[in-house]
């Protein structure tokens, strides 16, 4: 019926957005208590707490090193949301200063910032990133930079695409009637308007991006020893997986639970947002 | 089939848009109540948002997810509308009821021939078996109906190949390939020339007659109501104030509101206590445009199709034209003059050879669509301000002092402008979707005063308004042109509002200017093919001519 499903405003995009919340929140929630309290010292080891099931002591066990699984995890989890953050933050500034002008110009600047662009995906993302941590060394500046330099070209793709769009639009031109300045246009009128079509973009960049530092902390490239990650946790404990499960699981847990709320947050983003578009 | 008198019949229909924070808000159909006769056409009309497309979604069942009917019944062939499944409903659209919109431009999918996006519509329809060969038969039968004589060639056709009235005539031949009981036309004329307008009308009357399909026409153009429609509605904020026969309601309205749209609807500025104006022609033009040619890249498709034929591509061949100071120019021409790509090259917007010479640094340019003249992301003060920033006077106005101060002294402009423009300070804060149409074209109006130009190029500010808000803009424009000197060059084909405001006219045609001269000379005595063409198809507007059968 009708009015049964008029109730609410999206309730789809709702579910999505409690979920998502939930999910990062168990993540944020984790990271925010590891900045000033963990129950141990994430390095601390001791030898006679070697590959300890969980129990009270240790909720979530211990490692070979006898390290707290617990502790480590919600230091992890500072390495994960700083790394995925700041390299978005990187790919999406670059990619939106290189896609607006190339969708508002056109010609010889679109065509030259789209093969640079297109060059940069046309590889596979992690050998890229993985050649460019291996020539500038593996610290987390560097996976950040290298990240950041992948992703970039699928946000100015995004740009590019709304540009070309917008810029047809009668406010647009009649902003250049009145005399406005390119990169004004740019800037103050066509950018507020990408904003929409963006943060979507931006919430999967994250999930993506968090998904490629597991895999590179994972062949040993990302966050150094004796920092965490809960890809580099992962590609440490494979060889206990038989005799310490609990080594394997909560940080794939964690994983799991960051991107799956990232995407879930993305998902009722674009669902609010294709139906607001609607009149 | 039973044979019902009504149709369909709306029963006390009460409609609103519920939120979380106003649970019981102003309905936007507030116990409507009305039948359509089996055969008949309706003409619905009032000014924009009473109300009307909502109705016509509600009979169709195409509401917003977020609108809520809070009392009422539809009923269609005597079947409650409102108490069937969405899946029953589905299968009624198209086969029982048909529907069209006011854009053809937006409502057929660009990347698909016209005759398979024809066949789609009986192919949706499952109980329709047809083989291949008979469902081309009938889209070619269908398509010759709706007037094209060759059906064959235009079932090959990509959309943006055929021009709007054809793509019009498309629609409607999809509308009515099932043979619907209803047909819904939501505003289907308003985007189109008088020439078209007139075709349109007369292949629906005749759909009318022949299919014998019912019309439920929806329209703010009284002018094309009249000679159309059977039975006419007036809505008004969601209620249906007026219904008559077509030929009493317009001709001798008895509800005070009707009596008031037909006024605004006449454009009558001698009602509106309007003077002629006078132009001084030995000042120095304004605007000096001296042999514009101008033309856009051939299309990759045709470049592909005709590579051996060297077209003309072409749109405008030599055009030259003058605006004197403080002067009004009607501009008209049917679609597909070069109107519009006359303006995009004398506001620089299109390379072109020629000469364009502009005597102040700016011209000011009002834009037909209402709805994507302001920057949806920003509020009107940041408009109005980005409008004075880039006009390079802001320093001017704004003079010495504080921040604060200076600040002060830009608002107090952009007030003062608006308040010309017929706007208050509360506006200042909106954003452009919190604003009707017409307010919409008054910003964008304002935001070319505050430029202080000595021309305002407007390219069809009234085709998308409903008829009081066109009535107010020609006012305001009318008023700006006599206390603010500025001159006008208005693009439109609206005939009658030319004759009534504009003492020069400029007729185009093909590209080229075909007449120029006083208003009531060309009008009254065309020269040209063109002018005598368009003056026809007005006088048609108003007599439909009776369907031959």
């Amino acid at each position: 019926m009708l009015s049964s499903k008029t109730k609410y405003r999206s309730p789809e995009a709702s579910a999505f957005y409690t979920a998502g919340m939930i999910l990062l929140g168990i993540v944020v929630l984790a990271f925010l208590i590891s900045l000033f309290w963990t129950p141990y010292s994430p390095d601390a080891t001791d030898a006679s707490a070697k590959l300890l099931a969980p129990c009270i002591e240790h909720p979530f066990g211990t490692d070979n090193f006898g390290r707290d699984v617990l502790s480590r995890i919600m230091s992890a989890s500072k390495y994960t949301i700083y790394i995925s953050a700041a390299g978005v933050a990187i790919a999406l500034i670059l990619g939106t200063l290189a896609g607006i002008p190339a969708g508002y110009f056109g010609g010889y600047i679109d065509k030259g910032i789209m093969l640079l662009g297109n060059s940069i995906m046309c590889f596979p993302g992690i050998l890229l990133a993985l050649v460019a941590v291996a020539v500038f060394g593996a610290s987390v500046t560097n996976v950040i930079w290298a990240l950041g330099l992948v992703f970039a070209p699928t946000f100015a793709r995004v740009c590019r695409v709304g540009t070309m769009e917008i810029k047809e639009l009668d406010y647009i031109t009649h902003a250049r009637v009145m005399g406005v300045k390119p990169y004004r246009i740019m800037g103050f009128h066509i950018f507020p308007n990408l904003v929409p079509q963006l943060l979507p973009a931006t919430v999967i960049g994250l999930a993506n991006m968090t998904l490629f530092e597991s895999g590179m902390s994972y062949l040993g490239l990302g966050v150094q020893p004796p920092d965490a990650s809960f890809g580099k946790m992962l590609s440490d404990s494979q060889a206990y997986i038989r005799v310490a499960p609990w080594l394997v699981i909560f940080p794939a847990l964690m994983l799991v639970f960051y991107i799956l709320g990232l995407y879930f947050i993305s998902e009722g983003l674009r669902v609010n947002l294709a139906k607001g578009g609607k009149r | 089939m039973t044979r019902h008198i009504h149709i369909v019949k709306v029963h006390h229909l009460t409609l609103s848009f519920p939120t979380r924070n106003d649970p019981n808000p102003k309905p936007v159909l507030d116990d409507v109540d009305f039948g359509i006769r089996d055969g008949e056409i309706l003409g619905l009309i009032g000014n924009s948002g009473c109300g009307k497309t909502m109705t016509s979604l509600a009979i169709a069942g195409l509401l917003p997810e977020n609108a809520e009917i809070t009392s009422g019944s539809i009923k269609f062939a005597g079947k409650n509308l409102l108490e069937m499944s969405p899946r029953e409903r589905r299968s009624m659209l198209g086969k029982d009821i048909g529907m069209i919109f006011q854009e053809p431009s937006t409502a057929l999918d660009p990347l698909m021939v016209v005759g398979k996006q024809l066949e789609e519509v009986l192919t949706a329809h499952k109980e329709n078996i047809q083989t291949k060969e008979e469902r081309h038969k009938t889209i070619t039968d269908m398509l010759e109906l709706v007037g094209f004589t060759n059906a064959e060639e235009i079932m090959n056709r990509y959309p943006h190949q055929l021009s709007g009235g054809q793509r019009q005539r498309v629609l409607i031949a999809g509308a009515a390939l099932l043979k619907p009981r209803l047909l819904i036309c939501d505003e289907p004329t308003s985007s189109l020339d008088t020439v078209t307008t007139v075709s349109i009308l007369q292949l629906l009357k005749e759909l009318c007659h022949n299919l014998h399909i019912t019309i439920l026409f929806i329209s703010h153009d009284l002018s094309v109501v009249r000679g159309f429609c059977d039975r006419v509605m007036v809505m008004r904020d969601g209620k249906i104030v007026d219904r008559d026969t077509a030929s009493d309601i317009l001709s001798n309205p008895r509800n005070a509101f009707t009596a008031e749209l037909l006024t605004n609807a006449r454009l009558d500025t001698r009602i509106m206590g309007f003077e002629p104006i006078k132009v001084d022609y030995t000042k120095d033009p304004v605007l000096t445009a001296t042999d514009i040619t101008a033309g856009y890249g051939r299309r990759l498709f045709e470049r592909g199709k005709n590579k051996d034929e060297k077209a003309d591509n072409k749109v405008l061949h030599d055009v030259s034209l003058k605006v004197y100071p403080n002067e009004i120019v009607g501009l008209i021409g049917g679609s597909g003059s070069g109107k519009t790509t006359l303006i995009r090259s004398l506001l620089g917007l299109l390379p072109h050879s020629g000469k364009v010479e502009i005597k102040s640094p700016r011209i000011g340019v009002i834009f037909q669509d209402p709805v994507s003249c302001l920057n949806p992301a920003h509020t009107i003060k940041w408009h109005m301000s980005e409008a004075l920033e880039a006009s390079g006077k802001a320093n001017e106005i704004k003079g010495e002092g504080t921040y604060k101060e200076r600040k002060a002294k830009a608002l107090a402009r952009i007030t003062a402008v608006l308040e010309i423009c017929g706007l208050g300070e509360e506006h200042l804060t909106r954003h452009p979707n919190e604003l009707s149409g017409g307010q919409r074209q008054r910003v964008a109006i304002a935001m070319c005063l505050i430029q202080d130009p000595s021309l305002i190029i407007a390219d069809e500010p009234f085709s998308s308004l409903d008829a009081s808000s066109s009535a107010e803009l020609l006012k305001l424009m009318t008023d700006i042109n006599r206390e603010q000197h500025t001159a006008f060059l208005i693009i439109t084909h609206n005939i009658h509002i030319v004759r009534q405001i504009a003492p020069r006219v400029i007729v185009m045609s093909n590209g080229k200017i075909c007449e120029e001269g006083t208003t009531s000379e060309v009008l009254t005595n065309p020269q040209s093919e063109a002018t005598s063409k368009l003056l026809d198809a007005e006088r048609q507007i108003h007599v439909i001519l009776p369907v031959q059968n």
